[in-house]
């Protein structure tokens, strides 16, 4: 069963291999022309360190900044990699065959439905892992010429490590789902896109955060004109929230918001005559300045859950296709 | 006969298609070892008795069973025994021949690796030429091997001779005839040929309106009906101990398609033995002219996918 499950989906596969290596070597070859206009523009020329000092600082400025440009295509590309690849190559797996009425013929051979449906799902889930796997140090590489360390900011979190791997597992899944219950590949796919957009943006944006429970970094509430405040919190870490917050408290006070305390340093500084009363004035609201963040030495176990999240998603969704197809009939 | 386990078996079977049936009250017992033909106009319900004994269709009422088993489970006992030609003869169509028969060998312990390539050889099909390149009748006559080589016990076939030229139909059915000549498969086949299949089959279920109309042996069938032609005036009254089927009047002579017990003897009927094709097609049209008068809905052929 394994090798005619192979020859069924092996022209979508090579088709995503084509296409995704032509990614590769894109990614690979703006990748590299970034690094080398960022060593030029800073570290050759010290552009960034002593500000326009040199003429030809600005003209490669806009190399930089071209290129910039590019990198955020790629970087939309690079998320959006796992859901196009899981989607193309799930949707069909079993709605082809309903659709051709091939599924007549495979299941009345003498194999379960079920056995077929596994080998067939095994097949394409392993070859999209193997895929998107391959494409995991490339990536890897990219977001550090991109944004060195700091692979934990939510956008590059999505395509460091091994958590593309499970997107792409739970993308496939809800491929083979969607096809099994609509029985129409079009709209497997088309129904597929906006159900991943959201599960994805549910996780990232309500569940990511608290995943991992977040370090906390406290400073003494000045105002922002005071000199600037020295950043209390470690470099390239995933800042959730700061503000001014009352002091014993480390998020607002019931009925306030995070903006609620920078207000009243707002006021304080409007209201002053001088620097010394907006402290005072400050100090007598008894408020300080606190950072709710996720160090990067969070990100492996933010991976690792969030990984458990769509491979549990996925594995939800492979019990709602098995059910789909056994209970199938014209 | 009756003690053995019955190669298909139905009971009130029953598949409704929103408010239509598209078959109704569905009896029928088909012993092993027999090949039987399963006629009837279009929208009969052919197509969806065999759909439900082959397990992809889901019967409204009643129930089917294969060889005392229920398809609808999709056992690998039951699907090993099963072979089923499917209306629309799906292939993968990006397949070469030889890749289709390798599926089925992969898929089915039972399969004859030599008898497939031996049928294939002999219509000239070659293995290296893509399923989708065929012609309709050479994509026929793959489906068909494929359900000859996997060596099942009931073979399903719809439609087999559909879209199929004089000379594939003979070549097909001299195939099927080949291969079950041991008298292990029981053959359930839906058919328009009936000339054909009367040289064939030993078994006919005729199917008129979603209902079974007869189920039983050939021989019997051909030997307790009788035409009785008399003329006009003469034949006022039937025979007595026979039933009448159909009834043809012209100005001169009356002809009766008529089942009967004994032999008839009355002198104003001149007695002919009909053949497969009168008996089928008196019991259609009569069924179609009651199916009218009652006011009946007509069926739509099973073609719900």
């Amino acid at each position: 069963m394994i090798e005619p499950a192979w020859r069924l989906q092996r022209l979508v596969f090579l088709v995503a291999i084509v296409v995704v290596v032509a990614f590769a070597i894109w990614l690979a070859v703006t990748g590299s022309l970034q690094a080398a206009a960022w060593t030029t523009y800073n570290v050759t020329h010290h552009c960034v360190d002593v500000v326009a000092t040199r003429n030809n600082c600005f003209a490669l400025g806009q190399t930089y900044s071209t290129l910039n440009n590019f990198a955020l295509v790629n970087l939309g590309l690079a998320v959006a990699m796992p859901a196009l690849l899981g989607l193309v190559l799930g949707a069909p797996l079993v709605a082809r065959e309903i659709e051709q009425w091939t599924n007549r013929l495979a299941w009345t051979q003498s194999i379960t439905r079920t056995r077929w449906l596994l080998v067939k799902l095994g097949v394409g889930a392993l070859a999209c892992c193997a895929i998107v796997g391959a494409m995991a140090p490339l990536l890897e590489w990219w977001t550090g010429v991109i944004h060195r360390g700091a692979r934990i900011l939510p956008s590059l979190f999505d395509i460091s490590g091994f958590v593309d791997v499970a997107y792409v597992l739970f993308a496939f899944m809800l491929g083979a789902a969607l096809g099994a219950l609509i029985r129409r590949t079009g709209w497997a796919f088309a129904v597929g896109i906006p159900l991943y957009a959201l599960a994805r943006f549910v996780v990232r944006d309500f569940a990511r955060p608290s995943l991992v429970s977040h370090s906390i970094a406290v400073s003494p509430a000045v105002s922002p004109a005071a000199g600037g405040i020295s950043s209390p919190i470690p470099a390239n870490a995933w800042i959730l929230h700061s503000g001014d917050v009352p002091l014993g408290r480390f998020s607002p006070a019931p009925g306030q918001t995070w903006q609620s305390g920078f207000q009243t340093v707002e006021n304080c500084q409007v209201a002053a005559v001088s620097q010394v009363h907006a402290n005072r004035c400050i100090a007598e609201n008894k408020l300080h300045y606190v950072v709710q963040y996720q160090p990067t030495s969070h990100f492996w176990a933010l991976q690792g859950i969030e990984s458990a999240i769509f491979i549990g998603a996925a594995l939800v969704l492979l019990g709602i296709t098995v059910l789909a197809v056994r209970r199938w009939r014209t | 006969m009756s003690e053995a386990v019955a190669a298909l078996e139905t009971v009130g079977l029953g598949k409704r298609y929103g408010r239509r049936w598209g078959l109704r009250d569905c009896s029928v017992r088909l012993p092993a070892g027999r090949i039987a033909a399963l006629v009837g106009p279009n929208g009969a319900g052919k197509s969806t008795l065999l759909r439900m004994a082959a397990g992809i269709a889901r019967p409204s009422a009643g129930e089917v069973r294969v060889f005392g088993h229920s398809p609808q489970r999709q056992t690998v006992d039951v699907l090993r025994k099963l072979g089923y030609l499917d209306q629309e003869r799906p292939l993968y169509r990006a397949f070469r021949v030889g890749q289709m028969l390798r599926f089925g060998e992969r898929l089915n312990p039972n399969w004859d690796a030599v008898a497939a390539h031996g049928y294939l050889s002999e219509l000239g099909i070659p293995g290296d030429a893509r399923v989708g390149k065929l012609s309709i009748g050479q994509q026929a006559q793959v489906a068909m091997a494929m359900c000859l080589a996997k060596q099942p016990a009931l073979l399903l076939l719809d439609e087999p001779l559909a879209a199929l030229d004089p000379v594939a139909r003979e070549g097909l059915m001299h195939l099927l005839l080949g291969s079950v000549a041991d008298g292990q498969t029981t053959v359930l086949l839906s058919s328009h040929a009936i000339a054909d299949l009367a040289t064939v089959c030993d078994y006919i279920i005729i199917l008129s309106a979603s209902r079974v109309l007869i189920a039983d042996d050939l021989d019997y069938v051909l030997a307790s009906h009788r035409l009785l032609v008399g003329s006009s005036e003469g034949a006022s009254h039937t025979p007595a101990g026979v039933v009448v089927v159909a009834r043809t009047s012209s100005e001169r002579q009356i002809e009766l398609l008529v089942r009967v017990e004994q032999p008839v003897t009355d002198p104003t009927w001149r007695v002919v033995e009909p053949t497969l094709e009168e008996i089928v097609l008196a019991y259609l049209r009569e069924q179609s002219a009651a199916v009218t008068d009652a006011r009946v809905g007509e069926c739509v052929e099973g073609q719900q996918r």
